[in-house]
């Protein structure tokens, strides 16, 4: 008798999602399917308004990357203006973009998922939270919570605002940056960059007690996709688009993002509202890919900042091709972050960071407008038309979270095979059919547009309909 | 350090809900003694624990659900975990207290939660008229708190 268990919701992501998992007659997992089940709709209520409005009605999406959401969309309007933006705003905007990585990161890593590192993926979710987590480690909540004060009070600084700044306009930025002001954030870099290498230290031995997560969590060949710089870094705020197979070899090099239609198409699918990219030339479900952390220090050959280097190479050397575990996204995260501090470092130190000419001016220009970006969770895209009038006609927004949409339905599959073995649910083959998705720090604010939080019920239906079992959790 | 800590929780952009940002803006202009520190947010978050870990006494002030609209009531509060499993990325009062002595070793001697009741809450930069006239109350009942006064009970 087949039978269906239904998560919902699932726990510590941003946004309402539930997850169902298909049992065959044998009681085996035959299917898996994470259902994300918002809508908002930013790209239809746009349509009509001018587009020097769009960077902050877009970065309204999403109160964790608004940042994000704000430079692809500036960097759209600027397409549409045909400017570059003074040197100077540049340097600001790629900043403003890493302390964005930081503290998002950081959230991700030490709020969401170090309950479960430090508490055991078995633990009772009454201790296994951020409270437990922070009390049996105090020294590592100290420093998660420093980190992501750094990130956010390094936005607040540039951008007048920690969530939803308005400081990146089309054309540059706003206000330039003091020299007071970059003096105050270069004083904290020794602090932060000596957090990140202790939560680094920490988690390289910690995450030898994950064998099995490691081993089954989302741990399969898929395409990587991001953008890097000519010069082989990761490009946050620039560069081409890049495709590697899980062997580390280039499928696809120096990809426009602007011309994404050509090599991406999105599916959609009955049971959820979050399209599924994929990898145009080998179809769908093949084009499978993966963004984000992981995705992009399997992309490049360089880390480009030293201390980072040096994670990064050992980071690679877990296997002999792409590291292929999305349980491995943790790792990559703190290696990010450490990156993110070091270059950040660079920037202040670039006497251009503090010209005081942020901001050229033009009118429309074009009626077409692409912006990209490395979000926290991935590549983020942007595309605008206007009329003639520079009112918006048309939005498509290809968000980071979307990309691992097929990504995450497989790694679903893959844990509950291996953790649901029987009709009894319990609290670790829940939680660990979370943590995969956890893993992967989906935004589904962002993916679909929407905002939530999310309480938990698993349900263990038979096919005909009865409830078997069913664990639920409050909000 | 600030002995004195203000936190005003809320979103401006719905209605009632930034009744706690309106407070705060009286109470910067109206002056305080002692002259605390202010911050103000959409939500609480773990980040607060520190400064609030620094501090001798500190005030939430948040809008409810509640009756009569422009209610104003005000509870002592005391480190607790919080219930909500689900989110991690913003906190109840008393959790962030416990935060606070959990990882920085402390927490204020006094701290209070002022709330006032809300009746709309949808999207609006305004005030309901019954909120709106709650603020100098609220604002009196703060001064007091941080003047040393103790409140005890709703």
């Amino acid at each position: 008798m087949s039978k269906t268990i239904t998560i919902d919701p699932v726990t510590r992501i941003e946004g309402h999602a539930k997850i169902t998992l298909q049992l065959d007659d044998q009681g085996e997992v035959s299917e898996a399917y994470f259902h994300v089940t918002q809508f908002r709709g930013f790209e239809k209520f746009c349509v009509g308004r001018p587009f020097y409005e769009m960077p902050y009605l877009m970065e309204r999406i999403c109160g964790i990357c608004p940042v994000s959401h704000l430079l692809a969309s500036a960097k759209a309007c600027d397409v549409l203006l045909a400017m570059k933006v003074p040197p100077s705003a540049g340097k600001l905007r790629r900043m403003l973009n890493l302390a964005q990585v930081i503290q998002s990161h950081a959230l991700s890593f030490f709020y969401l998922s170090a309950p479960d590192f430090l508490m055991g993926m078995d633990a009772d979710p009454k201790e296994r939270n951020l409270f437990g987590a922070m009390r049996k480690n105090p020294e590592l909540g100290r420093g998660g919570i420093r980190l992501r004060q750094f990130g956010q009070q390094v936005i607040e600084t540039l951008a007048g605002k920690r969530i939803h700044p308005g400081w990146v306009v089309p054309g540059g930025v706003n206000e330039p940056l003091t020299i007071e002001k970059r003096d105050k954030l270069l004083a904290q870099i020794p602090e932060m960059i000596a957090i990140a290498q202790k939560a680094l230290a920490w988690f390289k031995i910690e995450f030898e007690n994950f064998r099995e997560e490691i081993r089954t969590f989302a741990n399969f060949p898929s395409l990587f996709m991001g953008l890097v710089t000519p010069d082989e870094r990761a490009g946050y705020y620039e560069g081409k688009l890049r495709f590697t197979d899980s062997h580390g070899n280039i499928v696809a090099d120096n990809l426009e993002a602007a011309n994404y239609a050509e090599f991406l198409d999105e599916a959609v699918e009955p049971f959820t509202f979050m399209k599924f990219p994929y990898y145009k030339p080998l179809g769908y479900p093949g084009g499978i890919y993966r963004v984000g952390p992981l995705a992009r220090i399997n992309l490049v050959e360089n880390c480009g900042t030293p201390l980072a280097q040096q994670e990064w190479i050992e980071f690679r050397a877990l296997e002999r091709g792409a590291v292929l575990s999305s349980f491995h996204y943790h790792y990559a995260r703190l290696i990010e972050i450490l990156f993110a501090i070091e270059h950040i470092e660079e920037y202040l130190l670039d006497p251009i960071i503090t010209k005081p000419h942020a901001r050229y001016s033009a009118s429309l220009n074009n009626l077409e407008g692409i912006g990209c970006c490395e979000a926290p969770r991935g590549t983020l895209i942007h595309h605008y038309r206007v009329d003639e009038q520079g009112l918006i006609t048309w939005a498509n927004l290809v968000i980071a979270t979307g990309h691992n949409n097929l990504a995450m339905n497989r790694g679903i599959l893959q844990v509950a095979r291996h953790f649901v073995r029987s009709e009894k649910l319990n609290e670790g083959m829940l939680n660990r059919v979370e943590a995969v998705i956890r893993a992967f720090d989906p935004c589904l604010s962002c993916s679909t547009h929407a905002y939530g939080q999310m309480p938990l019920q698993v349900r263990l239906v038979s096919a005909q309909g009865s409830v078997l079992d069913q664990i639920c959790r409050g909000s | 350090m600030s002995r004195a800590l203000v936190l005003a929780c809320g979103n401006s952009l719905r209605g009632d809900d930034g009744v706690a940002l309106q407070i705060m803006n009286h109470l910067q202009k109206a002056g305080c003694d002692p002259a605390p520190e202010f911050h103000c947010r959409q939500q609480w978050t773990p980040e607060l624990a520190e400064p609030i870990s620094q501090a001798e006494i500190v005030v939430f002030v948040d809008a409810a659900l509640g009756t009569p609209p422009g209610a104003v009531t005000c509870r002592q509060l005391q480190p607790r975990p919080s219930t909500s499993l689900g989110i991690t990325h913003h906190s109840s009062s008393e959790s962030l207290l416990l935060l606070a002595e959990d990882l920085y070793g402390r927490r204020p001697a006094r701290a209070y939660l002022v709330t006032i009741a809300g009746e709309a809450f949808e999207l609006d930069e305004n005030l309901s008229d019954p909120v709106r006239r709650a603020i100098p109350e609220a604002g009196v009942l703060i001064k007091a708190l941080l003047m040393g006064i103790t409140v005890t009970e709703d």
